[in-house]
């Protein structure tokens, strides 16, 4: 039975996607507590207003991350989350699990927590929703005693690292991008779980290009797979998506009305450089001005390859829009070895490299691109000890979010930027 | 001369003990050991967290440091 009426959440539940209003509906069966979620959840629709208040002194003896404090402004109303943190698991590399320790995972949080999950946050980890005070020691104790699990990253520590599915899964991995994001998660426990840095600091490792884990735009320090000498070819392949035999895009489109395969149009007018062209039914690159984009490569995965001599390229700077809005890393390292025969040494030197500046002309709560911003990137590659190259600044850093006006949202919204910090004060 | 690890421990402390405000960040401490690199100040920092003589605050996104006998009620925002 429903403990508070919640109208305007059950609109949530009539749309044709599934709503999270039900799940928790679902658990708050298992555990009433959740109907307080509900409750306060409605109280915001109607007030506009959050009912959380976040941080405090909270979190397990030792650790200055892992877990973000999470109370309730109205306990007296809502008791079940008067205190309700949130606690980071570190996922594992390439978030593969059995499913004995996903069980064995969701039984602690069952035990010791609400069971509400998210699964996963932006950085990653796993998040487990709704802990009391009181729970978080004896939930650690057993994460790390039975599950041999540790918590991940929050507040001004090293943020949980993440990569993409590398080697395991995919062809085109320049590096083992499992290893390099689980060696460097061993190799800096000490940053992960206490603060180190004037503010957050994220890895996150990309096999290739392509970029799946949006290490480009989501990471302080984005290692990227990339090959050093030319894009490997089979002419033969190359004719055989000409004349119709081999479906472009791995088959990804087919669904489509696109015609026969143009290679013209499809691969060489697309490449951002320009740098290819047919000499007859030959394909030819001028690989000194290919920038490594993936396009003709994704399309015809079976004629064209990364090159052989692999490795990454390494970018700094991206964040999401706090101060002076988001931007996109800016290449720094064109080309470095990853591997683990030197303990990924090379890419560790690189890391403590910017951490020693950082650390000393970072200000408070600024992240390392906005200071690189602010002292200017000519100033960055000097302490880095680099030569500019034109890669650094060719692409001016773009704002991938977009953001909405009052005028521009029907109805218009308010926000009184003063009272809310009032209330909810850092 | 330098000053010793527990020296500047001693200077975290009373920095976390007389600051005007309770709630300091690492970089608040970098004075307390001018001659010393940023990572040693915050191992000792953190140090002193592990001994019981400071505690951290954390809003979620940045973290900070409180002197354990400046440490308010749990619900300190
Ligand atoms: S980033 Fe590249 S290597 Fe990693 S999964 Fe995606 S396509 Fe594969
Ligand atoms: S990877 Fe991109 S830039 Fe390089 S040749 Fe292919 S389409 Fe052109």
């Amino acid at each position: 039975m429903a403990k508070h009426d919640t109208p305007l959440l059950d609109e949530l539940e009539s749309g044709p996607w599934p709503s999270f209003v039900t799940d928790i509906k679902r658990q708050a069966e298992v555990n009433p507590d959740c109907w307080d979620i509900l409750g306060q959840l409605e109280l915001s629709f109607k007030d506009r207003i959050t009912h959380w208040k976040h941080g405090g002194i909270v979190g397990v003896f030792g650790y200055g991350g892992g877990i973000v404090g999470r109370y309730s402004d109205v306990p007296k109303l809502f008791p079940g989350v008067e205190h309700f943190h949130t606690v980071r698991v570190n996922q594992p590399a390439s978030k593969y699990y059995s499913t004995e320790n996903l069980r064995a995972l969701m039984k602690l949080w069952d035990k010791h927590g609400s069971g509400m999950t998210n699964m996963h946050g932006s950085t990653g980890d796993i998040i487990l929703l709704g802990c009391r005070t009181e729970a978080l020691e004896p939930f650690f104790w057993d994460l790390t005693h039975d599950l041999k699990q540790d918590l991940g990253g929050s507040g001004s520590n090293l943020r949980t690292p993440a990569n993409c599915l590398g080697e395991s899964r995919c062809e085109w991995s320049c590096y083992d991008t499992e290893e390099a994001c689980h060696h460097l998660t061993m190799h800096y426990q000490d940053e992960i779980h206490r603060p180190a840095f004037p503010y957050k600091f994220k890895f996150k490792f990309s096999g290739c290009p392509n970029d799946c884990v949006a290490a480009l735009a989501r990471s302080d320090f984005a290692v990227i797979g990339n090959w050093r000498d030319d894009i490997q070819m089979d002419q033969a392949e190359v004719k055989a998506y000409v004349d119709g035999t081999t479906i472009p895009n791995g088959g990804a489109h087919r669904d489509g009305d696109w015609g026969t395969f143009d290679i013209q149009k499809e691969v060489i007018d697309l490449c951002p450089t320009e740098c290819m062209w047919m000499e007859g039914d030959e394909l030819k690159i001028d690989n000194s001005e290919c920038t490594r984009c993936m396009h003709c490569i994704n399309v015809m995965p079976k004629a064209l390859r990364p090159g052989k001599e692999k490795g990454a390229s390494i970018s700094i700077g991206a964040k999401a829009p706090i101060l002076d809005g988001a931007q996109f890393a800016t290449l720094i390292i064109p080309f470095i070895k990853v591997t683990k025969d030197d303990e990924f040494e090379s890419v560790i030197d690189v890391i403590e490299e910017v951490w020693d500046w950082w650390m000393t002309v970072g200000k408070n709560r600024e992240r390392v691109g906005e200071t690189i911003m602010r002292v200017g990137l000519p100033t960055f590659i000097k302490v880095m000890g680099l030569d500019p190259i034109p890669q650094m600044v060719k692409e001016p850093r773009s704002n991938p979010y977009v953001f909405w006006s009052e005028e521009e949202v029907p109805g218009g919204f308010e926000r009184d930027v003063d009272a809310f910090r009032k209330k909810h004060a850092a | 001369m330098a000053m010793s690890d527990q020296e500047i421990k001693d200077a975290i402390l009373e920095k976390a003990l007389k600051n005007k405000k309770a709630q300091l960040y690492v970089k608040d401490f970098y004075k307390c050991g001018p001659d010393a690199k940023a990572r040693k100040i915050k191992n000792l920092a953190n140090e002193l967290v592990t001994e019981a003589k400071m505690v951290f605050f954390s809003s979620g996104s940045t973290t900070m440091y409180v002197h354990a006998d400046r440490q308010r009620s749990e619900e300190v925002n």
